[in-house]
């Protein structure tokens, strides 16, 4: 139920409050520097592939240059008009080195074709043929080197037709023809990261070299080159590298480098994943460091705000059990600020509490004897040592109604409690004027004490007024009743001396009553005593005498006293 | 044997979930030895060992090339994943009409689009591809080189094999081939080992002394024999591979056997890992090589002029 209540109220809002003042920080940290990693991971990207790109460019213009300076050493001789065994020499010589090349032409200076030859065709020498409007000697003639546009030997492997003039026209020309599948050995050789790869375009943007050299050999093909060329057209002139998707439509990022010469494109790629692998890494971490941190404020928010709302709890919990009437609980908070001081506050209100209701309760007690005004001032006093149990000079008063038991079994039971109740009221009233203090009641009689447990002065007259008021007061009542019929009587037996006076019985069933021969005197004296008679013994008869009008009765045997007891009347 | 028996148990002892690949074999293991190691560098190369990712059934025809179909036969009905064919055209032609449905990785020396094997290089078509040497391209280059080391020469022998499906085309080659070189050619045939000694002793009987071998797989894989009888009755010959001149012989030219073998084991391994043969272009072998035997032309009183020995890849002295 606590558990349950703590989700309403105060909790929830501390804990949303303390766990959004830790984690929001937290995550827009997280967040900044998870965009500044990539942003900068992307920068190290760029600047990883540009330089790949460029290497891979200049690993391939090797390849070409390569060949190229090997061909320059067949246009160091001026020509003759001779054979010369020795170019043939050259020339297989250089088949030896350089293994791309498949065939080789040697021009001489008037543009004549003086040695070709070849891995698999025939060899001509000295055919004189006149080559010297072809294209590949025109263009070496302009730019010393020239290279031709990829063709595709039997529409599969590419080649390249590579011209070359030396520094004189003297030494003449040689024209080369490449098989660039070789370029395979460079191009596979170039670690683009751990997957990522190199690939060679020519101008118009076919497949050259690629590391799986069975698309090379489709590269004549438009649906094998195309993709690489929309890869390469998405690079673009500017910086930065672009995202394509690679022949297996994996996201690659791409950088691309011209090669000079032959008018190349190298287009490294490496695929997203491996290149954003450290951001990648870089974003788990920080997520993994999000959901912690997370917890943690969650964890840390709990237990502040749990610290923060249980006391208040408790201070809930114990005012509603001190309002239950539980003034013996006490809160507990030990936080040492203000919730400690004001569970004190509560603790103490409960001790004035209680104490009010201890009083409370006392004054109930004492007002059942007590008459309601000598009640307060016992309570007053704060003690009610009052009470305890001591030996003093009281007066004591016994009335009860004569006939009353015949009455009683002659009437419904409805009636007699009317007349019983008319009866103790008037009584009740007379009682609390006089001050004087009940002590029980039994059917129709009652006994009162005068001086006891509050002193008064001159509690003789004092309790001989009392009886003279009930006579007179008890009288008009049976006036009433005897019109009806009634005939019950009243009489009132008082005396006074010592008696014990104190509070008997047990736990709540406590009464105050007074023990000793007066009492049972008083009460031999009520039932002595005729309708309209008050008898009072020598001891109170002395002390109102000449203030009360008094008659002396004589003597009259008592029960229980020995000797004859001279009893005094008074007339009202 | 002893090698095919092994073979066999380490075939059988294969795990159930491996790939099967079935080599279709035109000789014997011995014959082939240094081919089959080519094979399995490139299957390497491509992921694939054999006994632990991959089994390889094979069959065996011994030099009996008639026996091909129906060993490709029984490759069909072993239900291997992807058939080898290597050593020359009649295995992959063998391969193609038994019907095999797999695909289909020959290595041969002959044009495999003017066999009709494939379509064209870079597509393929159906289930077939693989690797050419270009032995047969270079066939006239033999004769060229002949010619070179006996310009006196006016008639040189040529050696083939009627019942190769190149033996026309080779021979047509070199028909062109002599009239260029201004050369005539006297043509011998051979298409058991029995007819070899004929050949040879045919040869030095007569004033033609020097035969240029047509590029036959039969005579590949019998070097040692052909070397032998050359050395035998002194006749300078030229053959496709090295194992002539390594055994005693004067020269070959053709295309590298161990780079066409090693690529035909890339293609199986790229097969097996589930490529489609349409996208595995018709490779070329890259390298064709020259080897010469310095010693055995001593023998044979002949020398090679210094460009030949300089254009020579290999010089066995």
């Amino acid at each position: 139920m606590i558990v349950r209540d703590r989700f309403r109220g105060l909790f929830p809002k501390y804990f949303l409050a303390l766990f959004l003042a830790v984690a929001f920080p937290l995550v827009i940290n997280g967040s900044i520097e998870a965009w500044f990693g990539y942003r900068d991971q992307r920068a190290r990207l760029d600047q990883l592939l540009g330089v790949q790109a460029t290497s891979a460019a200049a690993e391939i213009h090797n390849f070409i240059s390569d060949i190229a300076s090997q061909l320059g050493w067949l246009v160091q001789l001026p020509w003759t008009d001779e054979a010369d065994e020795g170019r043939r020499t050259d020339a297989l010589r250089l088949f030896r080195q350089a293994p791309a090349v498949v065939s080789l032409t040697l021009i001489d200076n008037n543009g004549l074709e003086r040695l070709y030859v070849s891995r698999v065709g025939l060899n001509r020498i000295e055919s004189r043929t006149d080559r010297s409007a072809e294209p590949a000697l025109v263009g070496a003639h302009a730019r010393q080197v020239w290279f031709s546009d990829v063709s595709y030997n039997r529409g599969s492997e590419p080649y390249l037709t590579i011209a070359l003039v030396g520094n004189r026209s003297a030494v003449g020309a040689v024209i080369a023809e490449v098989n660039l599948k070789l370029i395979w050995d460079v191009v596979s050789a170039i670690k683009v990261g751990e997957t990522g790869l190199a690939f060679v375009l020519d101008r118009p943007g076919r497949l050259i070299a690629h590391p799986d050299i069975s698309l090379v050999l489709r590269g004549l093909e438009e649906t094998t080159s195309q993709p690489f060329r929309t890869m390469r057209d998405a690079i673009g002139p500017g910086a930065g590298f672009a995202t394509g998707r690679d022949g297996q439509g994996r996201p690659v990022a791409a950088r691309a480098a011209p090669v000079a010469g032959p008018d190349w494109t190298v287009v490294v790629a490496q695929p997203l994943s491996e290149a954003y692998a450290p951001i990648y890494a870089a974003l788990r971490r920080t997520t993994v460091l999000l959901a912690g941190s997370t917890v943690f404020a969650g964890l840390l928010a709990y237990a502040f705000a749990h610290r923060m709302t249980e006391p208040i709890r408790l201070l809930e919990e114990g005012t509603e059990r001190i309002g239950a009437g539980s003034f013996e609980h006490r809160i507990s908070i030990q936080t040492g600020d203000e919730f400690q001081r004001l569970a004190s506050s509560f603790n103490r209100m409960a001790g004035e509490l209680a104490l009010a209701q201890q009083h409370q309760e006392r004054i109930a007690k004492l007002k059942r004897f007590l008459a309601p005004q000598v009640a307060d001032l016992v309570d007053r006093a704060g003690d009610d040592s009052v009470l305890d149990g001591r030996r003093t000079d009281v007066v004591v008063v016994f009335c009860d109604l004569r006939g009353f038991t015949a009455f009683s079994a002659g009437v419904a039971p409805e009636e007699v409690m009317s007349v019983l109740s008319e009866y103790y009221e008037v009584l009740g009233r007379v009682i609390a004027r006089f001050e004087a203090t009940l002590i029980s009641f039994s059917g129709d009689g009652l006994m009162v004490l005068v001086n006891a447990p509050v002193p008064v002065e001159e509690p003789a007259l004092r309790a001989v007024d009392l009886a003279t008021e009930m006579q007179k007061r008890v009288q008009g009542l049976i006036g009433g009743w005897r019109s009806r019929g009634y005939q019950v009587g009243f009489g009132i037996g008082l005396a006074s001396g010592s008696a014990t006076v104190g509070r008997i019985g047990y736990e709540d069933r406590l009464d105050y009553t007074a023990i000793g021969s007066v009492v049972n005197l008083a009460a031999r004296l009520c039932a002595s005593a005729a309708d309209g008679e008050i008898l009072m013994d020598a001891g109170t008869a002395a002390s109102v005498r000449g203030k009360r009008s008094l008659q002396d009765i004589g003597s009259r045997q008592i029960k229980g006293f020995d000797d004859a007891i001279p009893v005094f009347g008074i007339s009202f | 044997m002893a090698a095919a028996a092994a073979w066999t148990t380490s075939s059988r002892a294969q795990k159930p979930s491996m790939p099967v690949i079935g080599y279709l074999c035109p000789e014997s293991p011995e014959l082939f030895g240094s081919r089959l190691k080519a094979f399995h560098q490139g299957l390497r190369e491509a992921g694939f060992v054999e006994g632990r990712d991959v089994a390889i059934e094979y069959r065996w025809a011994n030099g009996q090339y008639a026996q091909l179909p129906a060993l490709a036969g029984e490759l069909i009905a072993r239900d291997v994943d992807v058939v080898v064919a290597p050593g020359g055209a009649p295995v992959a032609l063998a391969a193609k009409a038994a019907g095999v449905t797999k695909t289909i990785v020959f290595e041969m020396g002959g044009d495999p689009v003017q066999l009709g094997v494939v379509d064209s290089l870079s597509r393929p078509g159906g289930n077939i591809t693989g690797i050419s040497s270009l032995s047969v391209d270079v066939s006239p280059k033999r004769l060229e080189l002949m010619h070179e080391l006996l310009p006196a020469t006016k008639t040189l022998g040529v050696v083939t094999n009627p019942t190769s499906p190149t033996a026309g085309s080779q021979l047509q080659r070199l028909q062109a081939a002599a009239e260029t070189l201004g050369v005539h050619l006297q043509i011998l045939r051979a298409s058991k080992e029995e007819e070899f000694e004929s050949v040879f002793s045919s040869v030095a009987r007569e004033s033609t002394n020097a035969l240029v071998f047509t590029s036959d797989p039969y005579f590949a894989f019998r070097s040692r024999r052909l070397a032998d009888l050359a050395l035998k009755y002194r006749v300078p010959a030229v053959t496709q591979t090295r194992d002539f001149p390594t055994a005693g012989g004067l020269m070959s030219y053709g295309g590298d056997f161990v780079q066409s073998h090693r690529r035909a084991g890339i293609y199986a391994g790229r097969v097996l890992k589930g490529e489609k043969p349409a996208d595995l272009p018709v490779q070329l072998v890259t390298k064709v090589e020259f080897v010469i035997n310095l010693k055995t032309a001593k023998l044979l009183g002949h020398e090679f002029s210094p460009s030949v020995v300089s254009g020579a890849d290999e010089v066995i002295e």
